[in-house]
C-alpha cells in the first residue's frame, strides 16, 4: 500500500494539481467584515457582540467600537469570504448594522 | 439606581424586571419574531440589510439570519418569565432588544442625538427603555 501511495506521489498529476490549488489561492481576494455606526446602540453591547463572536480581549474590542463610534464604521475582521459572511450574519443577528466587501 | 441583571456566583443571571418590564420584554420580542415572518411591514425590511450591499445575497444565508433572529425571539419569549436566565437564553435577550432598539430607530429616522431628542415622547421611552436594558445585561455577559 505504502508503495503505491509513494508511486502515485512521484506522478506529475499531483504536483499538477498543487500548483493549481497555490494559484487560486493567491488570486482569491480577503474580505473585510465592517461594523457601522449607529446612533442608539450603547457603547458596552458593542464591546460585548464584538468579544463573544470573534474572541477578541475587551480592549481591542473597546478599540473596534471606538473606531465605529469616531469614524462612523470598522474593519473587525479579514479572511475568505464564506466566514466573512458567516461573522457578518452572526453580527447581523445580534443587532449590529454589518456588511461585507472586498479588502483593498 | 436597582439593578436590573444580575449575575449570580452559580453562574446564572438573575431577572430584577418587574411584570412591567416583562411585558414590555415580551411585546418587543413578540415584534421582533413576527417581523422575521413578515407580519410586520414596519420592522420587517429593517431586519433585513443586505450582507453585501452591492452584490445579490445567497438565499441560504438570509434563510439562516431569519431562522436564528427567530429563534433568539422565540427563546426570549419562552423565559420571559424566568427568575434566572442561562447565558446562551442572556444572549438571546441582548440580541432581541438589541435588533429591537435599531428597528425603533430606523423605523422612526432617528439618525442622531437631536433626532432622537425631538422624536415623540413614548418613542424616546421605548429607546431609553431597550438602552436601560441592553446596558444592563452586557454588563452581565
Amino acid at each position: 500500500m505504502l508503495s503505491r501511495i509513494l508511486a502515485l506521489a512521484d506522478t506529475g498529476a499531483g504536483a499538477e494539481s498543487e500548483s493549481a490549488t497555490s494559484s487560486a489561492t493567491t488570486v482569491e481576494r480577503t474580505w473585510d467584515v465592517i461594523v457601522w455606526n449607529d446612533p442608539v446602540t450603547p457603547m458596552d453591547v458593542v464591546v460585548v457582540i464584538l468579544r463573544r463572536i470573534f474572541g477578541y480581549s475587551t480592549g481591542r474590542c473597546t478599540q473596534l467600537m471606538l473606531r465605529v463610534h469616531h469614524e462612523g464604521r470598522a474593519v473587525v475582521w479579514t479572511g475568505r469570504r464564506q466566514r466573512a459572511e458567516q461573522y457578518c450574519v452572526r453580527l447581523q443577528v445580534a443587532g449590529l448594522r454589518c456588511t461585507i466587501e472586498q479588502a483593498t | 439606581m436597582a439593578r436590573l441583571f444580575v449575575r449570580r456566583r452559580g453562574g446564572g443571571i438573575e431577572v430584577r424586571l418587574n411584570a412591567a418590564g416583562r411585558a414590555f420584554v415580551a411585546a418587543v420580542a413578540q415584534r421582533v419574531a413576527a417581523a422575521e415572518r413578515g407580519d410586520d411591514p414596519g420592522w420587517g425590511p429593517l431586519l433585513a440589510s443586505p450582507i453585501e450591499p452591492a452584490g445579490v445575497e445567497d438565499p441560504l444565508v438570509t434563510l439562516g439570519r431569519q431562522r436564528d433572529v427567530a429563534t433568539n425571539a422565540e427563546l426570549v419569549g419562552l423565559t420571559v418569565g424566568d427568575d434566572e436566565l442561562t447565558d446562551a437564553e442572556a444572549w438571546a435577550w441582548l440580541s432581541t432588544l438589541q435588533l429591537a432598539l435599531r428597528a425603533l430607530a430606523d423605523e422612526n429616522a432617528i439618525t442622531d442625538d437631536d433626532a432622537l431628542a425631538s422624536s415623540a415622547s413614548p418613542i424616546v421611552d421605548q429607546v431609553h427603555t431597550l438602552q436601560l436594558m441592553l446596558f444592563a445585561l452586557a454588563s452581565c455577559l
